[in-house]
C-alpha cells in the first residue's frame, strides 16, 4: 500500500517538473524571461551603473533585436 | 550487447530511410502515399544528423567544448545570453524558417513532385546544413561576427564588401517578391483582406499592452493576441457576405501593392515596439502553431500523391515559372535546401547565445534539417491535389485564359484533366470569388492545407474557415519579414550612406530615417509595382532573380568557409564546402545567363524585351497599351543588369578567393586566422541550462 502511494506521489512529482520545465523552456523562448536573465547576467551583478527598469529594458531589447537581420526568408 | 542494438537501429533507419527513397525515385502509375515521403525525409535527416554532422564537428571544425563560448565570457544580459541548447534550438528555427521554405517547393512542383523532394532532402543535407553549422562555428569562435566582417578579415576587403552588397540586394528583391506572394493571395478576395488588415490594430493593441500595462508579459500578451487573430479569421466570412463592406476591402492588386508599400515605410518609422515587436511575437506563436498541425495532419490524413514524379513541364515550358529542372528547380527551391540567408541569422544573433560549442551541431545543422522538413511537407500539401487543380491556380491569366472554362480547357489539353465547375465549385467551397490566376504558392499551399486540416476536423463545410486561416498564416508570416526586413534594410541603407555623409549613419536623426526609410521601400516596392503589371504574372521574373541573389549570398558564406578551413589546415576535408560552393556557383551561373540570354521570350530577359520593342516598332500594340508595354520592355532590360551585376559579384569573390587560397597553399601569404583567444570554460561539464530559476 505505502509502496503503491509513494509510486504514485513519484510519478506526480516527475509530472510537475515536467510541467515546470516546460512552462520555463516557453518562457525563455517566447522572451517572457528576459528581463530576468537579464538582472542574473554577469554585466548587471558586476557593474556598479544604472539597472533598467522591465519598461526600459523591453524597449531597448525589442529596439536592438530588430535592427539587424533576425528574420529570414 | 547495448552496441550491437544500437548498430541494429542505425541499420535499419538507413534501410527505411533508402527504401523509401528508392520507392518515391522509381515509383510510376499509381498515387503513391504521402507517408513515403515523410519516411524517406525523416530516415535520411536522421542518418545525416547523426554521421555526417558528427563527421563535420569532429574532423572539420574539431569543436572543442572546454573553450568559453561568447555567452559565457561576456554575458552581458541583452545579446551575449547563455541559452538552453533547445530554447536555441526553437528560436534558431524561427528565424530562419520563413515563407520561402513554402513558397519556393510549391512552385517547384509543377516539375512533379520529385525533382524538387530529392534537391529538398540532398540539398540541406550536404549543402544548406552544412553552410549554416559551420558559419554558426565559425562565428562562435569570432565572438559572433556578421558574415559581412568575417568575409573582410578573412578573405579581402572586396569580400566583405561584396557580402555588404549581396545583402542588401537579396534583401531588395525577397522583400518585393515576398510582398507580390501576398498581393496575389489578398487581390479580390474581401475575407482574406480584411483579416490580414485587422492584425495590424491587433499588433498595436498588443504593443501598447506590453509597453504601458505589462511590460514584457510576452505570453499573456501573445495568448490574447491569437485569440483576437483566430477572431477576425472567422470575422472575415461576415465582411465577405456584407455587400457594403466587401466592397470596402475587395482591392485590385495595384491598390494592395501601394498599401503594402504604405506598410513597410510605416512599419519602418514608426517605434518597434507599437507594431514589429508585437506582430512578431503573434506570429511566431501562429508560425508555430500552423507548422505542426500540418505535420500532424499529412500524418493523420495521410494523402495521397496525385500529382506525377515528372510532369511535361521538364522541358522548360511550366506555366508556373519557365526554364529546365536544372538550374531552375535549383535556384527555385533555395529555402528548405540551401538559403544563404540563413548565414546572416549563424553569424548574428545565434552564436551570441550559444552555451556550448557543441550546442552547434543541433542548432546550425538540425533547425535546417528541420526547414527542410517543413519544404517536403510544403510539396506533400502542393502534390495532394489534383495536378490540374494546382496548375489553374498557379499559372498566369496570360497562359491557361482568365475564366474557368478557358484555364480547365488549356489544362485538360495538357493532359492534366480538369473542367471549369471543379474550379468555380473549388472556389465556392473556400469561400473566394475565384482561385484562379493567383501565382505565388500562398493561395495552392493553402488550399492544399484546407483540404489536409478539413479532412481531419470539420469536413468540407468547414473548408473556408481552414482555407483562411491557411492564407492568414502564410501572410502574417511574410509580413513579418516585410516589416522586419524593411527597418533592417533602412539601418544597412543608413550604414552605407554615413560612408558618404556621416550624419546619415545616425539612426535616430529624423530627415535620416524617413529618407531611408522611403529609399528602402521605394526600392522593394519597385519590384512589386514591376511583378504586379508583369504579364506573365511577376513570379516568373522575379522568384528566379530572388534565387539567385540568396545563392550568390550562400556562395559567399561557402568561400568564407573554405577559406578560413585552408587557414587551419583542414585540407583533407575541404570538398565539403567546396562541393556544394561548386554545385551552387555552376546553377547560379547557369540560371544568370539563362535569365539574361535565352532566346525563349519566357525565360530571357531581354528577348522579352526586344520581342515586345519589335511589336511596338510594327505597331502591333493598341495605343492604349503602349505606356505599359514601354514600362515592361525597360523593366526587363532592368531585370537583365540586376541578374548580370549578381552574377558578376559572384565571380569577382571566386577570382578573389582563388587568388587567395592559391597564395595560402603555395605558402607566399602566412595563414593568419581571426580566432578569439582560447578561455577555457568555468562552468561545470554537464552544466545544460542558465543559472538561475526557482529549482
Amino acid at each position: 500500500m505505502d509502496r503503491q502511494k509513494m509510486f504514485i506521489v513519484h510519478l506526480w512529482n516527475n509530472f510537475v517538473r515536467a510541467l515546470r520545465s516546460l512552462w520555463r523552456g516557453l518562457r525563455e523562448g517566447s522572451g517572457d524571461a528576459d528581463y530576468e536573465r537579464y538582472l542574473a547576467s554577469r554585466s548587471v551583478r558586476e557593474s556598479s551603473s544604472m539597472v533598467l527598469t522591465r519598461a526600459e529594458f523591453y524597449v531597448e531589447q525589442a529596439n536592438r533585436r530588430y535592427s539587424r537581420p533576425n528574420r529570414c526568408c | 550487447m547495448k552496441r550491437a542494438l544500437r548498430v541494429a537501429a542505425w541499420i535499419a533507419v538507413a534501410i527505411i530511410g533508402a527504401g523509401s527513397l528508392a520507392k518515391i525515385a522509381v515509383h510510376r502509375g499509381e498515387p503513391i502515399n504521402a507517408m513515403w515521403f515523410v519516411a524517406a525525409a525523416l530516415g535520411c535527416y536522421a542518418l545525416a544528423f547523426r554521421f555526417y554532422s558528427a563527421f563535420v564537428a569532429a574532423k572539420l571544425l574539431t569543436i572543442d567544448d572546454t573553450r568559453a563560448t561568447p555567452a559565457e565570457r561576456i554575458d552581458d544580459g541583452r545579446d551575449f545570453v547563455p541559452t538552453n541548447k533547445w530554447v536555441l534550438f526553437g528560436h534558431h528555427f524561427a528565424a530562419i524558417a520563413g515563407p520561402g521554405p513554402l513558397v519556393g517547393p510549391t512552385l517547384a512542383a509543377q516539375f512533379g513532385y520529385l525533382p524538387g523532394t530529392m534537391w529538398l532532402i540532398a540539398g540541406a543535407i550536404f549543402a544548406g546544413c552544412v553552410q549554416d553549422f559551420v558559419i554558426l562555428f565559425f562565428s562562435i569562435r569570432r565572438n559572433g561576427k556578421s558574415l559581412g566582417e568575417m568575409a573582410r578579415e578573412e578573405v579581402s576587403r572586396r569580400g566583405g564588401f561584396i557580402a555588404q552588397i549581396a545583402v542588401l540586394a537579396i534583401m531588395v528583391i525577397l522583400l518585393g517578391v515576398v510582398a507580390l506572394v501576398v498581393v496575389n493571395a489578398l487581390k479580390s478576395s474581401p475575407w482574406a483582406t480584411f483579416t490580414l488588415a485587422m492584425t495590424i490594430p491587433i499588433a498595436m493593441l498588443i504593443g501598447l499592452y506590453l509597453r504601458f500595462l505589462r511590460p514584457g508579459r510576452v505570453i499573456e500578451a501573445s495568448v490574447i493576441g491569437v485569440a483576437l487573430v483566430l477572431f477576425v479569421v472567422v470575422a472575415g466570412q461576415w465582411v465577405a457576405n456584407s455587400p457594403s463592406w466587401a466592397h470596402v476591402f475587395t482591392l485590385s492588386a495595384v491598390a494592395l501593392a501601394f498599401a503594402l508599400i504604405a506598410y513597410g515605410f510605416a512599419a519602418s518609422a514608426l517605434p518597434v515596439w507599437l507594431l514589429l515587436a508585437p506582430r512578431d511575437y503573434l506570429s511566431a506563436f501562429i508560425k508555430a502553431g500552423a507548422i505542426f498541425s500540418l505535420a500532424a495532419g499529412i500524418l493523420v490524413v495521410r494523402p495521397n500523391i496525385l500529382m506525377p514524379p515528372f510532369t511535361k513541364f521538364v522541358d522548360g515550358n511550366g506555366p508556373v515559372f519557365a526554364g529546365k529542372i536544372f538550374p531552375f528547380c535549383f535556384i527555385t527551391i533555395a529555402c528548405g535546401a540551401i538559403s544563404g540567408f540563413h548565414s546572416l541569422i549563424s553569424s548574428g544573433t545565434t552564436p551570441k547565445m550559444i552555451l556550448r560549442e557543441s550546442h552547434s551541431r543541433l542548432i546550425g545543422y538540425g533547425a535546417m534539417l528541420m526547414e527542410s522538413f517543413v519544404g517536403v511537407m510544403a510539396m506533400v500539401a502542393a502534390c495532394a491535389m489534383t495536378p490540374g487543380v494546382y496548375f489553374a491556380i498557379n499559372s498566369p491569366s496570360s497562359i491557361v485564359g482568365a475564366t474557368a472554362d478557358a484555364a480547365g480547357k488549356t489544362i485538360s489539353e495538357w493532359g492534366y484533366t480538369l473542367t471549369g465547375t471543379t474550379m468555380t465549385d473549388l472556389a465556392k467551397l473556400v469561400g473566394e470569388p475565384s482561385l484562379l490566376n493567383r501565382p505565388g504558392g500562398a493561395p495552392s499551399l493553402a488550399v492544399g492545407m484546407a483540404q489536409i486540416f478539413s479532412s481531419t476536423i470539420g469536413g468540407p463545410h468547414l473548408l473556408s474557415i481552414w482555407y483562411h486561416f491557411a492564407i492568414m498564416f502564410e501572410a502574417l508570416f511574410i509580413l513579418t519579414v516585410l516589416d522586419a526586413g524593411t527597418r533592417v534594410g533602412r539601418f544597412m541603407i543608413q550604414e552605407l550612406g554615413a560612408r558618404v555623409w556621416k550624419p546619415f549613419g545616425r539612426t535616430s536623426w529624423l530627415p535620416g530615417m524617413l529618407l531611408s526609410s522611403a529609399l528602402i521601400v521605394g526600392l522593394w516596392g519597385y519590384f512589386l509595382y514591376q511583378g504586379v503589371i508583369d504579364p506573365l504574372g511577376g513570379i516568373n521574373s522575379l522568384w528566379p532573380l530572388f534565387g539567385i541573389a540568396n545563392q550568390l549570398l550562400a556562395c559567399v558564406a561557402l568561400v568564407l568557409a573554405t577559406t578560413i578551413m585552408i587557414k587551419m589546415g583542414r585540407l583533407r576535408w575541404l570538398w565539403v564546402t567546396v562541393l556544394p560552393m561548386i554545385w551552387l556557383v555552376t546553377a547560379t551561373m547557369t540560371a544568370s545567363y539563362q535569365k539574361i540570354f535565352s532566346a525563349n521570350t519566357r525565360i530571357g530577359f531581354l528577348s522579352l524585351a526586344q520581342s515586345l520593342a519589335a511589336q511596338l516598332a510594327a505597331g502591333e500594340i493598341p495605343a492604349a497599351k503602349i505606356a505599359d508595354t514601354q514600362r515592361v520592355i525597360f523593366n526587363q532590360r532592368l531585370d537583365a543588369v540586376v541578374t548580370a551585376a549578381l552574377a558578376l559579384m559572384i565571380l569577382v569573390l571566386i577570382v578573389e578567393a582563388a587568388v587567395q587560397w592559391y597564395l595560402l597553399l603555395a605558402k607566399r601569404r602566412p595563414a593568419t586566422i581571426h580566432e578569439t583567444p582560447y578561455v577555457a570554460t568555468a562552468w561545470a561539464g554537464n552544466f545544460t541550462g542558465i543559472a538561475h530559476g526557482d529549482d
